[in-house]
């Protein structure tokens, strides 16, 4: 070993190690909900193969590839294990000071959404792991969110028995569980893929208000005599109309991928109490290089 | 490395910071955490110099800088007393055999001999369930005395604890704690069906183990208990039988014992060092503690030698060490006594463990009245290594916890130059078979 190197050896020591070069946001402590915004994994993967036979969405209920025998459930969605949901029904205001509603949508009709996985699956691997439990599927594929039917049985809904894994490793050598996740699981490169690389992605990828990290959204914003609001989107190519653009990585109006990869500092703006700085107010695409 | 330089390398001399040559190279365990880390030696030469600084800010600055400081992981405040998931039954408070040492005082803990009568035991069981939730586990030990003096009582509380299992959702585990003299193959068959973890006393080979664990009439007992044993060690599958052998001045035989119980076929042999007995008989002085050390270094050397080897070798000591460093733990005390374990006397007295049956200093309420929640959070306060003399300044503290609460009541601590070589052998075990077999702790 090479006199500066250290190696962290044993499992807290890992836990807690701040490797030389890397910022504090690296420790797992810094973890934000399901990311490590210095680690560069999303944790949501390790959920994708919990159910032996099939393959989920890491942030939908959604199958996206299945072993052999389970091919007809490819496209379809799941939304139960056991006992437990993986929907939740979504209520809330429609515009400020409205009463809880549900949110329904012509894409989402029955007002549902699914439950993040590290949620929704914790119990089930705590109450089932090893064992095979009755899972609950759409009958078709179901490209949108589909609600839970009142009753069951119903024709448009099929209970299949899935076998729920183990998400830690066995030790050959000392039986029992390790403290590692299971490579049935998540092989090589899946805990990270998706992510950013180079950083941008994610950057882009997390385009609305949940995103933690310290960038803004929603700016530029007034009231109007309605009771609602007018602003831009912080990634709004330009500033007129006002209008939050939902995002959309194919929407024209947004900064896309291509333009934060060739010139981040070109395309993005400085805001300043909400608002973008004053020096931005009339440049149009192309702000000049030394104001910032 | 020999037990006198084990002694030497292990002293104390930060209580923050230990470092150790191993043959894998410079190592440093960070207490707080129980963190270890394999170092260069430049590292390591800074480190030692920051450790012998009479100015405590040294080694705090030089830990910031090389990014080996983490967040306090044990505090000096106390946790709150947890639930109580494990029991141990008193269940015979009295014993056929006649050991000089035993901390029962042959079996009745200094009073009068008693059986705990099956209502107690069921309260007892009661008492355990009543605050687990479905998802947690709970324990029941049986101990005494001899426990199998009481049979029908085992069975009884067995069968009832498993009732309520069933009702509550809440899955118990079953131990038990014999001599070993009154077994017989059913009770092999019921421990097998309820998957007991099953710990024999024996404390050595032959002639050893007569002298130091006789009938009453002076009579060996050693056949007899491995006759009995045999044909429980023939059928474990669910059940784990292993032995515990009390080491004493006059069974320093560690290497050949082990050797001989893994042959017979038990799960685990643990050793570990009398150090108090209520009439003092029994003690290991400081030479004989030396001698263990030698001792259990050489068994550790076998136990690296079958692990190398893709074998077993069932030495507990070692074999806990070793998963214990490679988690990290770190607690401020040495065992669950009196925070998530009590020992229940034959009358339904609460104890901080088995030892402290009948015992004022461990007293925890009844089973009528409830766990004395005032006296365990007394309890935990006053027993956290942060307030005992010397494991504040110990580097060892957060892995031996500050050694067994009954012990340390009873005589001290005389067994710290101990406790730590045996620590430091561990750590460089540990180093080592990280990197030859790291297979053992990953998969
Ligand atoms: S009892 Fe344990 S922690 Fe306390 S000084 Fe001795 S070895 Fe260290
Ligand atoms: S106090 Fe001693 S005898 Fe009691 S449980 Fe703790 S270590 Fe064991």
């Amino acid at each position: 070993m090479s006199d500066d190197r250290i190696d962290p050896m044993n499992l807290t020591a890992q836990l807690h190690y701040n490797a030389a070069g890397n910022p504090p946001s690296t420790l797992p402590e810094s973890a934000i909900s399901n990311a490590y915004p210095g680690l560069e994994f999303d944790i949501r993967n390790i959920w994708r193969r919990l159910l032996v036979g099939i393959e989920l969405h890491e942030s939908d209920n959604y199958v996206v590839s299945a072993d052999r025998g389970h091919e007809n459930l490819v496209g379809r969605r799941l939304l139960s294990v056991g006992d437990h949901d993986v929907i939740g029904t979504v209520v809330g205001p429609i515009r400020p000071g409205a009463g809880s509603a549900p949110l329904t949508s012509a894409a989402n009709p029955d007002g549902v959404m699914m439950l993040e996985w590290s949620n929704s699956l914790a119990d089930v691997l705590a109450d089932h792991v090893g064992q095979t439990v009755p899972c609950l599927f759409t009958v078709d594929p179901a490209p949108n969110p589909v609600g839970k039917p009142e009753e069951l049985p119903d024709p448009r809904f099929q209970v299949v028995e899935l076998e729920v894994r183990p998400l830690f490793a066995g030790s050959a050598a000392t039986g029992g569980y390790l403290p590692v996740i299971a490579e049935e699981l998540a092989g090589p490169g899946d805990l990270t893929r998706g992510l950013c690389s180079p950083w941008q992605n994610d950057y882009r990828e997390c385009a609305c208000y949940y995103w933690a990290a310290s960038r803004p959204d929603y700016v530029n914003v007034e009231d109007t005599a309605m009771g609602t609001t007018t602003g831009n989107h912080w990634f709004a190519v330009h500033r007129e109309p006002r209008e939050y653009v939902l995002d959309d990585r194919f929407d024209s109006r947004l900064v896309s991928y291509d333009d934060l990869f060739q010139d981040w500092q070109g395309k993005l703006r400085f805001i300043v109490g909400g608002n973008d700085a004053p020096e931005h107010l009339d440049a149009g695409t192309e702000p000049k290089g030394d104001s910032r | 490395m020999t037990a006198g330089r084990l002694f030497e390398a292990s002293a104390p001399v930060h209580p923050d910071v230990h470092l150790l040559h191993t043959d894998a190279g410079p190592r440093v365990l960070i207490a707080d955490g129980s963190r270890l880390f394999g170092v260069g030696q430049a590292l390591f030469d800074r480190i030692d110099a920051a450790r012998r600084d009479p100015d405590p800010r040294v080694m705090d600055a030089l830990l910031v800088d090389v990014g080996l400081d983490a967040p306090r992981q044990i505090d000096d405040l106390a946790p709150d007393p947890p639930p109580v998931r494990a029991l141990s039954l008193a269940v015979a408070q009295k014993c056929n055999l006649g050991c000089t040492y035993c901390y029962a005082q042959q079996g009745d803990f200094g009073g009068p001999a008693k059986n705990m009568p099956e209502p107690t035991a069921f309260a007892a069981v009661d008492t355990l369930f009543r605050d687990a939730a479905p998802g947690e586990r709970v324990n029941l030990a049986f101990l005494g005395g001899e426990p199998m003096i009481n049979r029908p009582v085992v069975r009884a509380a067995t069968e009832y604890a498993l009732t309520v299992s069933e009702r509550t959702g809440v899955p118990v585990t079953f131990s038990i704690t014999t001599n070993g003299t009154l077994l017989t193959p059913e009770d092999g068959e019921f421990f097998e069906a309820h998957g007991f973890a099953v710990t024999v006393s024996l404390d050595g080979i032959g002639a050893r183990h007569d002298l130091l664990r006789p009938h009453r009439d002076g009579r060996g007992s050693y056949r007899r208990v491995m006759d009995r044993v045999a044909p429980l060690l023939a059928m474990q599958r669910r059940m784990q039988v292993s032995a515990r052998v009390t080491v004493t001045p006059l069974n320093l035989d560690l290497p050949r014992t082990l050797d001989e119980f893994t042959a017979a076929g038990f799960h685990g042999v643990g050793f570990s060092p009398m150090l108090s007995s209520p009439t003092g008989q029994g003690e290991m002085a400081s030479a004989d503690l030396q001698v263990m050390l030698d001792q259990m270094t050489e068994c550790g050397e076998e136990f690296v030698r079958r692990v190398l080897a893709g074998q077993r070798y069932p030495f507990t000591n070692l074999v806990t060490a070793l998963r214990e460093i490679h988690r990290g733990t770190h607690r401020p005390y040495p065992c669950g006594a009196g925070a998530g374990y009590l020992g229940v006397s034959a009358d339904g007295d609460l104890a901080a463990c088995h030892r402290f049956v009948g015992d004022e200093d461990g007293a925890m309420g009844d089973l009528t009245g409830g766990v004395d929640d005032a006296k365990r959070a007394r309890w935990l306060t006053d027993r956290h290594v942060h307030r005992q003399e010397p494991c504040n300044g110990c580097w060892a503290r957060y892995l031996c916890g500050g050694g067994c609460h009954h012990e340390v009541i009873r005589r001290g601590r005389p067994a710290c130059d101990y406790i730590r070589g045996w620590l430091h052998h561990c750590l460089s075990v540990y180093s080592r078979l990280l990197a030859a077999r790291p297979d053992y702790f990953t998969g």
